[in-house]
């Protein structure tokens, strides 16, 4: 039975991502955001302050030893995340990761084992993939209702003018920009965590490609960012397509699964997930149900999302709340990760070959 | 006397550069995080031809930049802060930026004279009955954290300096705005009201605005620097303030039409805690973009007082009805930031 003490949760890492963890902390039944650290103190201060953290600090060996934590949210760039990890768990606390994991996949291999041979837990915030829509599409999957995958589409856009993308626009030394997929590097976790977990172990054929869409040439480092990516994948009898797309309006986030038994795409935006109507009568009278079906099927989304929303279920993290709450539970309980460690590092070694083919003379260059 | 102007490419930074030179103060170094900005400036520095103007590209955030941009210095009017962004990118730009500057300069062997242009919102308003006189004398905001992120970033930035004059002992005068308008700025203060579901919420009512021309914030920024008393602050409004319902109905008249919905001060009391309580009972489902604690500081109504201002010999160089119509003009002209 879960212990009823309250897991004591630190974050590194004081930037933008790390208000929403906060935030999601705040309301967690079975935990208590008690320190955050930053090796810049003010901001460190600034979070602490505006979430009424009690403790907060500049220096991580001084927030583990003082703050005895059981789980550190590692919320830094990932070029750093592999020593953190190291420190965190040496000082016995699991650790809640930001994506992406690590600069390339053997880094996070290496992170891995690290938590492993620390007898700690570890996970990364997929949390798109524990939203409401995710969570349903899992049940309609472990149900059959989709039967046998044939072939994914996961697609993610991203607002270049967006809040997020405003300072990676404006500011060449922002560390994204350093890493070695760059925009990409920070953002297709959430393509190819999606499509991973349909695949059969072998390791999937890779085709990528991308292009740099937008115009204009600031003449700092960040010109040298692409901002369109289109890959292919096949592996066993499943296909896929992932796209990040920083120009197509509106800035969408789904995913289509064509299953042996049906169609079905889950819009993360939207938070809906529908299943494609097909004709079942003849002639031209029978293509007239079809978009009548979908009609019914989308207001009984909208009846679902208003439900929740009434329940006070339809937060914008929702799904970081309820891969806290399995994780946190497998640390108590001693049980397995919400997502396993195979999954992830896979998704780590699809990402390593995109780049690769992306952007070859980033990792020929030594970068990496 | 070399003067370096943080933020000098921005709205109020180029007035700041202007005021100077009309006061005769020739000799400015003018820091820039985007050289584009540099060719405004340069119209300005025409104008003026024994002007020696110097511009420096430098990002706050990073230290190195700034010891060039100080080297030579005799005063620094630093007016560069973040009005947008992330809380995280906000207390970057205007707080971790504002400890960079402050390390540099007292690393500086001459002695430098700081002018910190703050802000208003530093001031503790919510404690104080609606209607109340703000002036020096108010306190500084207790909870800056259940105000506004901007607010909390200012009184964060205005501490650092105290304290580090404290540790120092720099010359420091210290000027709070209140709102600054202007062609080229914003269109509505918060204080009149918000755009929100495509209709405007003027959540002002007959509340006094603390308005101050840009021009007219430049110049006591410039007077404060050459006559202000060192550790003194100076809060920075005209003279013959509207309230934010004239200043509605005038920009309604001269600028455009605006389907606004008068929120009278009790009703939007009580929705502020209806929200708020939501915000707690729904674990932030929504967020509390309105609690009781805001609305106090942002449409309680306060009486604003220049007298200090005025002791050090400022005076406005428009009157507010000029500095309007002036505005509304290039709003009209120009309604690219109606939003």
């Amino acid at each position: 039975m879960a212990d009823l003490k309250k897991l004591r949760v630190g974050i590194v890492g004081c930037g933008k991502i790390a208000d929403g963890h906060a935030e999601v902390v705040k309301y967690l039944d079975g935990a208590e955001l008690v320190a955050v650290c930053d090796r810049e103190p003010l901001l460190a201060e600034q979070l602490a302050v505006r979430f009424g953290v009690p403790g907060w600090y500049g220096d991580l060996g001084e927030m583990l030893e003082r703050e005895r934590l059981d789980v550190v949210h590692i919320t830094t760039p990932p070029a750093v995340h592999l020593p953190l990890t190291r420190q965190c768990v040496a000082a016995g606390a699991h650790v809640f990761l930001e994506k992406p994991l690590a600069m390339t996949a053997p880094e996070a291999r290496d992170l891995i084992d690290v938590v492993l041979a620390g007898g700690r837990q570890m996970t990364i915030n997929y949390w798109p993939n524990f939203d409401p829509p995710a969570m349903q599409f899992k049940q309609m999957m472990a149900r059959g209702d989709v039967g046998d995958p044939v072939h994914v589409e996961a697609f993610i856009g991203y607002d270049l003018s967006g809040n997020y993308g405003q300072v990676l626009m404006s500011d060449p030394n922002y560390w994204v920009h350093k890493l070695p997929g760059k925009l990409f590097h920070n953002m297709i976790d959430h393509v190819f965590n999606r499509i991973v977990p349909f695949f059969p172990d072998a390791e999937p054929e890779i085709h990528a490609f991308a292009f740099k869409r937008r115009e204009g040439v600031r003449n700092n480092a960040t010109d040298a960012m692409l901002d369109e990516l289109r890959v292919y994948l096949r592996g066993g009898n499943v296909s896929a397509f992932g796209s990040l797309c920083s120009h197509a309006r509106p800035v969408a986030n789904t995913l289509k699964v064509y299953g042996t038994k049906a169609t079905v795409e889950v819009d993360f935006n939207n938070r809906t997930v529908v299943s494609t109507a097909s004709q079942r009568y003849p002639s031209a009278l029978g293509r007239l149900a079809p978009p009548l079906q979908m009609t019914g099927r989308y207001l009984a989304e909208s009846r679902k999302n208003i439900g929740q929303f009434w329940r006070h279920e339809f937060h914008f993290f929702a799904g970081m709340s309820k891969l806290l709450e399995l994780f946190y539970e497998a640390i108590r309980n001693n049980g397995a990760p919400p997502i396993p460690y195979t999954e992830i590092l896979r998704v780590s070694e699809v990402m390593d070959q995109v780049i690769h083919q992306v952007y070859p003379v980033t990792v020929g260059g030594g970068a990496r | 006397m070399k003067i370096l102007i943080t933020g000098a490419g921005g709205f109020l930074g180029k007035a700041i550069v202007e005021r100077l030179l009309a006061h005769g103060q020739n000799d400015l170094r003018c820091m820039l995080r985007d050289t584009s900005k540099a060719r405004g400036l340069e119209a300005i520095a025409a104008r003026y031809p024994q002007s020696r103007l110097e511009f420096i590209s430098a990002n706050l955030k990073n230290p190195a930049e700034i010891v060039p941009a100080i080297t030579g210095c005799d005063m620094v009017i630093h007016a560069a802060a973040a009005l947008k962004g992330s809380p995280a990118e906000m207390f970057l730009d205007s707080v971790v930026a504002s400890r960079n500057l402050l390390e540099v300069i007292v690393n500086e062997l001459r002695p430098i004279r700081i002018v910190l242009v703050s802000s208003f919102g530093v001031m503790g308003v919510p404690e104080l009955p609606r209607g109340a006189m703000v002036d020096e004398r108010t306190p500084m905001e207790q909870h800056p954290e259940q105000r506004d992120v901007y607010s909390h970033t200012k009184l964060r930035q205005e501490q650092l300096f105290w304290e580090y004059r404290q540790k120092y002992g720099f010359e420091l005068v210290v000027l709070r705005p209140g709102v600054i308008y202007g062609p080229g700025g914003g269109h509505f203060s918060t204080r009149v009201g918000l755009n929100l579901f495509g209709r405007f919420l003027h959540l002002g009512g007959n509340n006094l605005l603390p308005l101050t021309y840009v021009d007219n914030c430049a110049e006591a920024i410039v007077a404060a620097a050459l006559s202000g008393t060192d550790g003194e602050v100076y809060n920075v409004v005209d003279d013959n303030l509207v309230t934010s319902k004239q200043y509605l109905t005038a920009y309604k008249k001269q600028v455009r039409k605006v389907r606004s919905v008068p929120v009278p001060y009790p009703a939007l009391m009580w929705g502020s805690k209806m929200v708020e309580n939501y915000s707690k009972r729904s674990k932030g489902q929504l967020p509390a973009i309105f609690t009781p604690y805001k609305t106090r500081a942002m449409w309680g109504g306060n009486q604003f007082s220049n007298a200090k201002l005025k002791s050090i010999g400022w005076r406005p160089l428009l009157s507010t009805r000029e500095g309007l119509d002036r505005t509304f003009a290039a709003f009209r002209a120009n309604p690219e930031k109606a939003t």
